[in-house]
């Protein structure tokens, strides 16, 4: 028994090693149980007795199982055959509860034990009763007072002949009053379940919240809102969401609802969304979460979320990428999409922050909730100096097409890395962004210095095709179809690339060129005519 | 001196099988009776259920040499083990503990080799002699016909007169009540000065209502009519516990649940700790500011709540409990709800409780008790007080029309305190009482003589009947002195 407690101390139920302290235990009863049907243990401060023989001694109180029992006043202990396989390992389980209570908890073993009604083990406590409860007093006096008998008697044959009013008669009710129906039965039994599945912590806070509401004295209000102060960090520690959430969104209420509310009241209660939404404290709660996303809180805490402040938006940017549970990052993709959209200026200011590990997060959130007002704010994320930023922001950019956000594309494709570049001239290309011919026009035409392998080419030919159109076609069909001296003058993926951007332009006159182009020679040029050709008629 | 304290039990693994089998043969009992009563005798229920009984008392006779069905008090016991009731045995166990008190029937043995066709009479008798003839005669018939039938393997004992609770039993219902005065003061004071409950002691003194309650509610319930012991406020609260937990009990709650419930209603006046002292214990009626201040101390007792938590967690249960204990069925009553709320179970039992033992109390801003009778009524009748009626039918279930601690005038003209509310379902006007003061007028040396209003002369007239409810102190009785 002592060494499965020392099991139960330090391993779950689950471990292997406490459930081998349980089989252990069922063995040891085996030749107990050879000998009688049952075990009598006298409890003593350092001993187990059995029979006046102490089977168990440990003078070291820490370690006693014997002063485990005796400091909450179990003095008798009787196990009988069959408690080992259910009941003792629930009673060592409580024994280990208790000796680790501190002094001041609400319970102790006897409190404990109480609630388990155990069927084959006995045990037997001190007297509770404290001295301080006494003994009720003894009757009150002589009975009938100081009065006669005959004067009594008097009294009494008055009253009996006074008509008996308020004498309650059986049939005065209904038969039925004394026993309860089945359906009176089915109602209590459904109302006591409700009681138990009962809201109670939201029904209590409700009470707080109403006493806000009805009780303008300060001193309520101060009482009430140090309460929910001490309450909202518990709640969060215990992963009561819904509760926590409610707080939130009552503190908002009552600032509007509660009349008379003291400056400093309405700022306790701006408090708790305020400092809820401290980006440390978001970190703890969302690693909370993540930690707990297989408990399935996910909407109790998407309800908590859903109330934070903007200034919450940068730490949930941060996190999303780092979550491991798929539904608490879908959620929470929901929460900050809501509070983006509805505070741009946060979002201007996080994009002003090039060190802000939120920035590649929000820059991805613009393009993909169309906020438009966030553009003059990639002024400086156009020239941020991770590429991988930069890259986002060209997309972004590319995703929002609005005049600002364009012109900011324009100077992206004189970026340094060429996957901003890249997407920057695809970004002009597919909006057809015609402020940016120059730039497109300028490594079309050969006029640019700068060195592109045959994608970014490509990319450029077919931005050019978009955004020039019929005004394209003459330089296009010179780089197409332009002979030399014995060849033709353009390399053949130079010419692949103007086929294609060709067949951007989708007019008669472009597909003349490309049929013309069609017969070519070169193997790459003619499959990229007939691709463009293909692209062309659809 | 120690007192034991000891854990629900038995001596053997084979408890668990009788308690198992003594569930079902209570149950095979019921609803046989039932079909009995509905059906004629060859219908096709009635015979599945005799099968199902005499299947049932086969089962168990294989282990047991015989058995013995005993009842004790509001409990049943087979071969020594008590039974469990909870609410899906609710209904069984009840009609069949009221058939055995309508018998007088203490103990039924069943021996082996017991036919299913001694079954069919024992049943068909039950319901028959049942309607007929004077509850102290029905034991006698029935046993004669069942000797004429040639039933052999049925026996059956009286039970022994309990006439309230026994002496242990009240003695132990002192100590616990006691305690709980004790732990309840404690804990107010403790309040008024700042401090926090010793909420170790609250709860065992809780779990000894609930064990008293248990093993011998009625001595329990007889203490609430105990007054002038302490301050209102304490002995108010232990008697809405004791009210509370002996409900509880009557509506079919378990060991665990009647401990949160009784928690709940030793707290739920917690609030009037913060309530002026010069109000409460004021004399005289209250004017409404006075008032006003009453009534806050359902909430008063929450915000209290809220603040007892040391090591564990807030008690959310007591802070409804107290707040909502004054909240009619439609959330009327104060104090006023302004979000959803819904009246929970617990705080509509210690409403019943509460508005119950306050309505019978001399306060000291109350003028004048109202007899406990008078309130039942009042509480049954006016769906203006608010009360769930359920409730308030179970109230009356357990205490009686006519409540412990009542003091009644009988037409002989001796005067009496109601002891115990009578076993038989049928004569609940007809309780058992103390005599305390004679037809002469004198007054009878406490505790009173004991007497059955259902007692009966030569002649098959009642020896005594009740001809009014009075007030004890208008002929200087206290009805608590009865009981300690």
């Amino acid at each position: 028994m002592v060494k499965a407690l020392r099991a139960f101390q330090m391993y779950l139920p689950n471990n292997p090693i406490y459930q081998r302290a349980i089989q252990n235990v069922r063995s040891a009863f085996g030749p107990v149980w050879a000998a009688t049907d049952e075990l009598h243990l006298h409890v003593g401060e350092s001993d187990l007795l059995w029979e006046e023989h102490s089977v168990y001694h440990q003078l070291n109180k820490n370690e006693s199982l014997a002063w485990s029992l005796f400091k909450d006043g179990m003095r008798e202990l009787t196990i009988y055959k069959g408690a080992e396989a259910e009941e003792l390992p629930r009673l060592l389980a409580t024994i280990n509860q208790a000796r680790f209570l501190p002094a001041d908890a609400g319970d102790d073993l006897l409190t404990l034990l109480w609630a388990l009604e155990f069927e084959q083990i006995k045990y037997r406590f001190i007297d509770f009763f404290s001295e301080a409860g006494g003994e009720l007093p003894g009757p009150s006096g002589t009975a009938g007072g100081s009065a006669s008998a005959e004067a009594r008697r008097a009294q009494v044959a008055q009253e009996a002949a006074e008509r008996p009013k308020g004498v309650v008669e059986l049939e005065e009710v209904d038969s039925t009053l004394y026993f309860l129906d089945e359906e009176e039965i089915g109602y209590l039994a459904r109302e006591l379940e409700e009681e138990y599945r009962r809201d109670f912590r939201g029904s209590a806070l409700n009470v707080l919240f109403d006493l806000m509401e009805t009780q303008p004295e300060g001193g309520v209000r101060d009482e009430v809102l140090g309460v929910l102060e001490q309450l909202f960090p518990n709640l969060l520690t215990s992963r009561d969401f819904r509760s926590a959430a409610a707080v939130l969104r009552e503190s908002k209420l009552l600032k509007e609802r509660a009349t008379n509310l003291r400056l400093e009241q309405t700022q306790r209660l701006e408090g708790f969304v305020t400092r809820l939404s401290e980006p440390a404290i978001v970190g703890q709660v969302l690693q909370s979460l993540d930690e707990a996303s297989s408990l399935g809180l996910d909407e109790e805490a998407a309800s908590l979320l859903r109330e934070l402040r903007t200034s919450a938006l940068e730490p949930l940017v941060s996190w999303l990428p780092n979550l491991s549970s798929a539904p608490l990052r879908q959620m929470l993709e929901g929460v900050v999409d809501k509070l983006a959209g509805s505070s741009i200026n946060e979002v201007q200011r996080l994009l002003r922050q090039p060190d802000s590990p939120a920035l590649l997060g929000i820059v991805a959130i613009c393009g993909r909730l169309q906020l438009h007002h966030a553009v003059p704010g990639f002024t400086d994320v156009i020239s941020h100096s991770d590429p991988a930023v930069r890259l986002a922001a060209v997309q972004a950019l590319g995703q929002l097409g609005t005049p600002g956000a364009l012109t900011l594309l324009d100077r992206a494709i004189d970026d340094p890395d060429r996957s901003v570049r890249l997407a920057a001239v695809r970004g002009v290309g597919t909006r057809g962004y015609k402020g940016a011919l120059r730039r497109i026009e300028a490594v079309v035409l050969g006029k640019s210095s700068r060195g592109v392998d045959l994608t970014e080419k490509m990319a450029f030919f077919e931005a050019y095709g978009s955004i020039a159109g019929a005004a394209g076609l003459k330089a296009l069909s010179t780089i197409l179809l332009q002979r030399g001296l014995l060849k033709m003058k353009e390399s053949p993926e130079t010419r692949a690339c103007a086929a294609v951007a060709l067949g951007r332009i989708k007019t008669p006159e472009a597909r003349d060129l490309l049929q013309r182009a069609a017969e070519d020679k070169d193997l790459v040029v003619r499959n990229a005519v007939n691709r463009a050709l293909r692209g062309v008629a659809s | 001196m120690t007192q034991p304290t000891e854990g629900a039990g038995g001596s053997s693994a084979s408890e668990g099988h009788l308690r198992q089998g003594g569930r079902s043969l209570l149950l095979a009992l019921y609803t046989a009776l039932r079909s009995l009563k509905i059906y004629p005798l060859e219908n096709a229920t009635v015979q599945k259920s005799l099968d199902d009984l005499d299947a049932s008392a086969r089962a168990l006779l294989q282990t047991e040499v015989e058995l013995e069905i005993r009842m004790a008090g509001d409990f049943l016991f087979v071969n020594g083990t008590r039974l469990r009731v909870e609410l899906d045995n609710y209904a069984s166990f009840s009609h069949i503990l009221a058939m055995l008190q309508a018998f007088e029937i203490g103990v039924l043995h069943v021996h082996s080799g017991m036919e299913r066709r001694e079954w069919q009479i024992l049943l068909s008798l039950l319901l028959s002699v049942s309607q007929q003839g004077e509850t102290d005669e029905r034991l006698e018939v029935l046993q004669d016909r069942l000797d004429a039938a040639k039933v052999t393997h049925l026996e059956l004992e009286r039970a022994q007169a309990e006439g309230g609770s026994s002496e242990e039993s009240r003695h132990q219902a002192k100590r616990v009540y006691a305690e709980g005065v004790a732990v309840t003061r404690d804990m107010v004071s403790g309040i008024r000065l700042g401090r926090g409950p010793r909420l170790k002691r609250v709860k065992r003194a809780v779990q000894l209502v609930v064990d008293q309650v248990l093993n011998n509610e009625m001595s329990m319930v007889g203490m609430t009519t105990v007054r002038d012991y302490d301050e209102y406020t304490f002995t108010h609260s232990v008697n809405v516990c004791i009210f509370s937990v002996a409900l509880g009990r009557k509506l079919g709650f378990s060991k665990v649940q009647l401990y949160d419930l009784g928690m709940t209603a030793l707290l739920h006046d917690v609030g009037k700790a913060r309530v002026p002292a010069e109000i409460l214990n004021k004399t005289g009626s209250l004017d409404e500011r006075e008032w006003r201040f009453i009534q806050q101390h359902p909430w008063l007792g929450a915000l209290t709540l809220f603040g007892i938590r040391a090591y564990e967690e807030v008690p959310y249960r007591s802070i409804l409990v107290a707040h909502e204990h004054h909240m009619k069925m439609d959330l009327t009553g104060y104090p006023k709800a302004i979000r959803p709320r819904t009246l929970g179970m617990f705080s509509r039992i210690v409403s019943v409780a509460d508005g119950f033992d306050a309505a019978t109390t001399r306060r000291v801003y109350s003028t004048t008790p109202i007899e406990p009778d008078q309130v039942l009524k009042e509480m049954w009748d006016n769906p203006k007080r608010g009360y769930d009626r359920v409730v308030v039918k179970a109230l009356i279930n357990l205490i009686g029309i006519y409540p412990v601690g009542t003091c009644v005038i009988l037409d002989t003209l001796e005067v009496a305190i109601v002891a115990a509310p009578n076993p038989d379902t049928q004569q609940l006007n007809r309780p058992v009482v103390r005599i305390a003061v004679d037809a002469d007028g004198a007054t009878v040396p406490l505790p009173g003589n004991q007497v059955s209003l259902a007692e009966k002369d030569e002649s098959g007239a009642y020896k005594r009947s009740i001809v009014k409810v009075t007030n004890p102190s208008r002929l200087g009785l206290t009805p608590g002195d009865y009981f300690v």
